[in-house]
């Protein structure tokens, strides 16, 4: 428990003074922040248009934003956790295990009484706190800038969506950060410890979506979820095939369904008992680590 | 007689064909200062490696403070101190952070009064709170030695621990090795080229040929067994050469 403790503690303290890493926050935290404001825009420049094509006689449909959830204004925020959420994830993950095969210090730990599933286990909940942090962090700005866009503030269903939804960008980006974790743990190069996970990230969040969404791609760059929505049957296959692989949209689906967006519908249950089940599987591998791995150099 | 704070039997280990230790049988007595000499590639990094558990041996055991290499690693772990090579640290932490980390893996819960003492011990004080990165190498070799002690440790072991350092910090390192050694009897087993410092702290040698141990004895019995007139560096030549 010490070593899990002072691991965490040790991960947590490492990270907030790496420069990179801090920039990269201070990056996805203004970004959630923004999601809002460009929601807000988006509405009432929306609504002018519409209101004098409507006093023009142009049209005599509702305002399309007439009755939009008040999370509407956080949907932006689903593609940021994909995009750069996940990005800074990896790089959190990459330093977390680098560090100490970079600077030599492995020696040193491993010459104390220490676990090594506990200090690996430690490191991740180090990472999971930052990121936590982060996430709770644009939790309370979108709540209180949404509190500002709709005049009021926000009642405890909406309040525990947002939430829930924090909660599943944690998955999502623990999923990202464990995925560089491990490259850093095995990769011989920096460099290859980075761009691994990259391309991984690059092949699930828009290669294996395509392939599943073809007729649709835009959707790859929306906040809305769109697994197989071809008529054709075999892209109904291949999507099938291939979407519990595509967590990105895995979570994209849930994280719809979460902030009620009305265009996807269903539970996301099983999505989210996918990313829960890929979390559990890639931590087990980083902590069965073995000792003479994390011993070994980079050849650099 | 002396009880053994290190003991190995036959210890040895192979890189893939390499045979980078030979079976090796020693014994260090508690209280020693034992230098290890050799030229590079000899063994002995393999040597202090394999007795921290930082390797596995590919036969043989070692007994540290009563704990086997081999069946109770974490017990070995618990009673030694180690100071690598070039030793590094994180860079962005303080002195303190650093060495708050290292102690409480060490099991040390409320680290801070016994991180003071060990610095004061060190005369390394007015530090705490600036970034390991900026220190020279001499500050980051003291920072090596608070580290491994902090814990007190019974055996310490000290890879190379002057390389690098300017005159006057290996003349500091010296005399706070001597010190470790008298005032707190702590058991040291150190890897070094400088034979001048293993006639100023050591108390007994052996030198590593080729991963063969070629001579073990105290450092008064081998000069003794020489001419009075010829250094350590003289004998240890002799020594090397007659094993080669």
């Amino acid at each position: 428990m010490n070593t899990l403790l002072t691991s965490a503690r040790h991960e947590v303290l490492c990270t907030l003074r790496a420069r990179v890493a801090l920039l990269l926050l201070v990056v996805f935290l203004g970004m959630v922040s923004l999601s809002s404001l460009i929601g807000w825009i988006t509405n009432t420049t929306v609504t002018r248009v519409y209101a004098k094509i409507l006093a023009d006689g142009l049209t005599t449909a509702p305002n399309p934003f007439a009755g939009v959830s008040s999370l509407y204004y956080s949907r932006n925020s689903v593609i940021y956790v994909v995009l750069i959420g996940a990005l800074m994830a990896i790089i959190l993950g990459v330093q977390a295990t680098l560090r100490d095969r970079k600077s030599a210090t492995t020696d040193l730990v491993l010459s104390r009484p220490v676990n090594i599933v506990l200090r690996l286990a430690g490191q991740f909940l180090g990472l999971g706190a930052v990121i936590a942090s982060v996430l709770a962090a644009s939790t309370v700005i979108s709540w209180a800038s949404i509190s500002v866009i709709v005049g009021a503030p926000l009642g405890i269903d909406p309040t525990l969506r947002l939430v829930g939804f924090a909660a599943l960008s944690w998955v999502l980006m623990m999923i990202f950060a464990l995925l560089g974790m491990l490259t850093g743990l095995y990769s011989r190069k920096e460099t290859t410890a980075l761009l691994v996970p990259f391309v991984i990230w690059s092949a699930v969040a828009f290669v294996l979506p395509q392939i599943g969404t073809a007729a649709r791609p835009v959707a790859l760059l929306n906040p809305v979820a769109a697994l197989a929505p071809s008529d054709s049957t075999s892209f109904d296959l291949v999507g099938a095939i291939t979407g519990p692989f595509a967590i990105t949209e895995q979570f994209k689906r849930a994280a719809s369904i979460v902030l009620r967006d009305d265009s996807v519908t269903g539970s996301p249950l099983a999505s989210i008992v996918l990313l829960v089940s890929v979390l559990i599987a890639i931590a087990w591998v980083v902590v069965v680590t073995p000792r003479r791995t994390l011993r070994s150099g980079l050849n650099e | 007689m002396t009880p053994s704070a290190i003991s190995t039997s036959a210890l040895s280990r192979n890189f893939g064909t390499h045979q980078a230790l030979a079976p090796l049988t020693l014994d260090v007595p508690t209280g020693e200062v034992f230098g290890l000499l050799g030229h590079n590639g000899a063994g002995k990094t393999t040597t202090v490696n394999l007795l921290t558990t930082l390797l596995e041996p590919t036969s043989g055991d070692a007994i540290i403070h009563g704990h086997s290499v081999k069946a109770d690693a974490a017990g070995v772990r618990g009673s030694i101190g180690y100071l690598p090579e070039n030793v590094q640290f994180y860079d962005n932490l303080t002195l303190l952070e650093n060495l708050r980390f290292f102690a409480r893996l060490s099991g040390l819960r409320r680290p801070d009064a016994r991180i003071r003492d060990v610095l004061g011990f060190l005369d390394f004080t007015g530090h705490d709170n600036h970034r390991v990165g900026t220190f020279s190498k001499g500050m980051r070799q003291r920072v090596g030695i608070a580290q491994a002690v902090l814990h007190s440790p019974e055996v310490l072991f000290l890879d190379e621990p002057t390389s690098g350092l300017d005159p006057e910090g290996v003349r500091t390192l010296r005399e706070t090795i001597v010190r470790l050694n008298h005032e707190f009897g702590m058991t040291i087993f150190m890897n070094t080229h400088l034979l001048s410092e293993v006639t100023k702290t050591c108390t007994s040698i052996g030198i590593l040929n080729h991963g063969r141990l070629v001579h073990h004895d105290s450092l008064r019995n081998t000069l003794a067994a020489f001419p009075a007139d010829e250094s350590l560096e003289d004998i240890y030549f002799q020594l090397d050469s007659a094993a080669a």
